[in-house]
């Protein structure tokens, strides 16, 4: 090999390689993380992926899935090109059609229900990434129609909702700034790595780490206290926290005087939860929880970190996690440097970044009060009271009842039916819908029931915005031409308002046509930038991102001016909102315990057929929702649908390390292979959701939600575990190594043995 | 200058990214061909309520005294001149497995012509002045690469520190 043959082969970028360093932005997973890439392009085409190094939130890493971005860009089952169905709904089988005959289909389709049924029966839903959610949001009102629903119909919303109902906004931990950090259930080092630095070097200088979790996770094994909780049971840990707390005289007097409403309730309420009683709902034993609840009242200042999703994925989760956040404005760390900031949204729910944006005021051109009421208001009213969006969760009970009024026809960008609990029950109710437009990445088992497919394009392929709490913001360029005839989802929102001849100058600048869609999507954001003093010009100068200009201050303790953005002005310890709602619901204004509405406490006679509570979607590493499932490099180190068990339950229901294992639940039933390990606790299971071949979603009741949010309770419900017999051909031990995937240990080692590397 | 992986054991999280990256650096096929080149392992101790779990990350540790290179019948197996780096000459491999038993890592794969393959430490990069792959891409810094003598006076500085403060 020559020295040119040397480097071309080693990706060399240079001249002499004709290889370049193209710079973009990773939506493989969410907005708060979304990794800065550095793309090796050679004859326009992506053969290396790095992390930019001057991305200050990413600092030049990557994590398993966004290094798979070559798989994920060229991947075989990417769309080509616009697609009409001609087989039966579920088939696959479509024909290839042009942008011109799958638009005026789609728009014809529109306006047709509309005529007929109002817009109301339309749908406008959107998946991932979020980019497009302002675009699409928009689109839906100016059509007419309230129902914009999300994914974040199971993800996040609900966090923010606990957070709001206590204290008006959120408020996140400031992690470089803080001596004690109180984790919740959250994972960074498999969900959002950019965070995982941070924390280790925070621990490395001396910060005490409490993490609250049922599993024992890489951040958990780092703790100072781990509080290793029976899934679902958070509140009842956080109220026991309070109850030390207030008893022993470790919290913020003048702060909850001066700034709480609902103290004296809450405190007579907190009370009840003794330690005693404590350890026996959570399995945590007291001494550790009160250790746990001393370290964070008195390290001051001490911050909490919630997650996105695992703790309102239950029954109670809006109120467990009420519970949780009360702990901050109790122990004085709310709105404090080191403590938890509020901060407003910059873009897509990214906070802190140093800048405000018209975000909110594109997304809705009109109230919503003008509109007929969103899907789920009736039965989701504190969803509905704080939330611009639709809550998909009722979209089923919906579309098959007609209640109050029939839905039609559905346009989504990015639809997953395994998203939804019962994914098979959603896909039979989908069915009813007159008309389904899905645009997707990929061709995936939700897209074969859509009448028209149309292709977008990944986040490499287009221009999008990002920010991060670094003060940084990034406005990406095309770093490779679009696959095949796929496009931006922005291109398609700004082509549908076109031909819908929406009167609206920011989605439609020429109502007659030929309008250059990158010149639309430029002229919004800069409508959107107006607050910010940015705009997109500069953003456009700075190919891999720039810091914000003179970022805005956010001073400390805002609450002492302003108040809350509650309805008493005060931290509602006991809730205004839910107050509203009480009798409806049958919910409490206090941030009350009730066990998962399916667990041996609430549900006794169910417990005693399904003994194990069922955890869905712990996070692996290697993979995000149903987005990595198909690239081989992921898959690679995962290779078969698998359940955690511990070796304790192994043992006595005569499971070995690869066995296949039957999860069942009065829904369903799935069948996986055992990987026994450690990682979770006795009596819990844990199996990853999305997976095509095992959809654990489909062994969950579509009305197992929290009232108050409408969340799915994902993360605790019942089930049977039983070995399938005989167990499969062990020979090569191939299955044995399947379950753990690539590199995991193939046998549990024997307690107290250690495995020196 | 001799070149060495350090890997923080601390702060590797299992997180896989560098066997991926390492995949996409060497065009690794994990369909058609050996398991990737950098591997990831979980080590779990204990039960509950007192399990622990570390993760490993491992690949080829290009020994200074290498056993691979004196098992080599055919010269395939090589020290890289000026990077220090042990890297395989295909072309000369035999497959005749002998670096795998000699490896006490384990560190050999084989392709699906029969001949061995393994980590370079991404040595073309090196001499461009740019990272491993896999030490580029870990998002906690647990891995690095450079002189072994300047990757443990790192880690020393570190223990000191740790010392201090605990004194």
């Amino acid at each position: 090999m020559d020295e040119l043959e040397r480097r071309l082969k080693a990706k060399i970028p240079g001249e002499d390689t004709g290889i370049e360093v193209r710079k973009s932005v990773c939506a493989i997973c969410d907005p708060q993380t979304q990794c800065g890439l550095d793309l090796y392009v050679r004859d326009g085409r992506i053969i290396k992926v790095e992390g930019s190094k001057e991305n200050p939130h990413s600092g030049g890493t990557l994590c398993s899935k966004g290094s798979a971005t070559r798989q994920y860009v060229y991947h075989e089952d990417r769309l080509r090109t616009p697609l009409r169905r001609v087989g039966p709904r579920g088939s696959g089988e479509f024909v290839p059609i042009s942008w011109d005959e799958a638009l005026d289909e789609v728009v014809s389709n529109l306006q047709r229900l509309k005529a007929q049924s109002g817009p109301e029966s339309v749908v406008f839903f959107v998946g991932y990434p979020k980019q497009m959610r302002p675009f699409v949001q928009r689109l839906a009102l100016q059509f007419g129609t309230p129902n914009f629903c999300t994914e974040s119909s199971t993800c996040f919303t609900a966090m923010s909702m606990a957070f709001r109902l206590v204290y008006g906004q959120m408020a996140g931990p400031d992690v470089p700034n803080t001596r004690c950090l109180l984790v919740w259930s959250a994972n960074p080092f498999y969900a959002n790595t950019t965070g995982a630095r941070g924390m280790l070097d925070a621990i490395g200088r001396g910060m005490k780490l409490i993490v609250v979790d049922p599993r024992v996770t890489p951040l958990a094994s780092r703790a100072d206290i781990h509080l290793q909780l029976r899934p679902g049971t958070d509140g009842a840990l956080a109220l026991g926290m309070a109850n030390v707390i207030i008893e022993e005289g470790l919290y913020d007097r003048e702060f909850m005087a001066d700034y709480s409403h609902g103290f004296a309730e809450y405190r007579d309420y907190v009370a009840q939860f003794d330690l005693a009683r404590v350890e026996g709902i959570t399995g945590v034993p007291a001494e550790k929880i009160r250790a746990a609840a001393r370290l964070y009242a008195t390290t001051g200042p001490a911050a909490l970190m919630p997650s996105a999703a695992p703790v309102v994925h239950h029954t109670n989760g809006v109120q467990n996690y009420r519970a949780v956040f009360s702990l901050i404005g109790l122990t004085g760390n709310y709105d404090v440097a080191g403590g938890n900031r509020a901060a407003p949204f910059s873009w897509l729910e990214v906070g802190g970044a140093g800048f405000v944006t018209r975000q909110h005021e594109f997304e809705l051109p009109r109230p919503l009060a003008e509109l007929p009421p969103r899907v789920g208001a009736d039965r989701f009213p504190v969803w509905a009271d704080l939330v611009d969006q639709g809550q998909s969760m009722d979209l089923p009970r919906q579309i098959v009842s007609g209640d109050p009024y029939p839905l039609r026809t559905m346009v989504a960008f990015g639809l997953n039916h395994r998203m939804f609990p019962g994914s098979d029950h959603f896909l039979e109710a989908l069915q009813q819908l007159e008309f389904i437009c899905d645009i997707d990445l990929f061709a995936t088992d939700t897209s074969r029931y859509a009448d028209i497919v149309l292709p977008a394009c990944s986040s490499v392929e287009r221009s999008e915005l990002r920010c991060y709490p670094e003060k940084y913001a990034l406005l990406t360029e095309p770093a490779v031409a679009p696959l095949g005839e796929s496009r931006s989802d922005t291109d398609i929102v700004f082509d549908l308002s076109q031909r819908l001849g929406l009167d609206d100058p920011l989605l439609n600048p020429l109502p007659d046509g030929g309008a250059d869609p990158a010149a639309t999507f430029d002229a919004a954001l800069n409508w959107m930038f107006e607050p910010s003093g940015m705009s997109v010009a500069q953003l456009r100068e700075h190919p891999g991102g720039m810091p914000v200009p003179a970022p805005l201050a956010n001073p400390e303790r805002k609450y002492r001016d302003k108040g809350f953005p509650t309805p008493t002005g005060k931290m509602e310890l006991a809730s205004s909102i839910l107050q509203k709602h009480a009798a409806a619901l049958g919910i409490d204004a206090l941030p009350t315990y009730r066990p998962p509405r399916h667990s041996l406490e609430a549900s006794p006679e169910l417990a005693e057929e399904y003994p194990f509570v069922l955890n869905t979607g712990s996070r692996l590493p290697m993979f995000v929702h149903s987005r990595t499932y198909r690239l081989a490099w992921t898959r690679g180190l995962r290779p078969d649908p698998a359940a955690d068990i511990n070796p304790a339950d192994a043992t006595r229901l005569g499971i070995g390390q690869g066995d296949q294992i039957e999860l069942a639940t009065p829904a369903g039933a799935i069948r996986v292979l055992a990987n026994v390990t450690e990682l979770g606790q006795p009596g819990v299971v844990h199996m990853y959701h999305g997976c095509p071949e095992a959809d654990v979603n489909t062994l969950l009741d579509p009305d197992y939600l929290d009232p108050i949010s409408g969340f799915p309770g994902f993360k605790s419900l019942l089930c049977s575990v039983r070995r399938i017999d005989p167990p499969p051909a062990r020979g090569n031990g191939h299955a044995a190594e399947a379950a753990h995937g690539n590199g995991h240990v193939a046998d549990t080692p024997r307690d107290g043995e250690e495995v020196q590397p | 200058m001799s070149n060495a992986f350090y890997l923080d054991v601390e702060r590797c999280s299992g997180c896989f990214a560098c066997t991926v990256a390492c995949m996409d650096q060497n065009d690794i096929e994990v369909r058609e061909g050996p398991t990737a080149w950098r591997q990831v392992f979980a080590v779990e101790t204990g039960a509950f309520p007192e399990a622990h779990l570390r993760y490993v990350s491992l690949a080829c540790m290009h020994c200074a005294d290498a056993p691979c290179l004196l098992a080599c019948p055919t010269g395939a197996l090589q020290r890289e001149a000026g990077t220090e780096v042990v890297i395989v000459q295909a072309e000369l491999c035999i497959g005749c497995h002998s670096c795998s038993i000699a490896c006490p890592f384990g560190v050999p794969r084989y392709g699906a012509d029969g001949t061995m393959q393994k980590c370079d430490l991404c040595s073309e990069r090196l001499k461009s002045g740019l990272e491993p792959a896999c030490v580029r891409v870990c998002p906690t810094k647990a891995l690095r690469h450079g002189d072994p003598n300047e990757l443990g006076l790192s880690v020393e500085r570190k223990a000191a520190e740790r010392l201090a403060g605990e004194g």
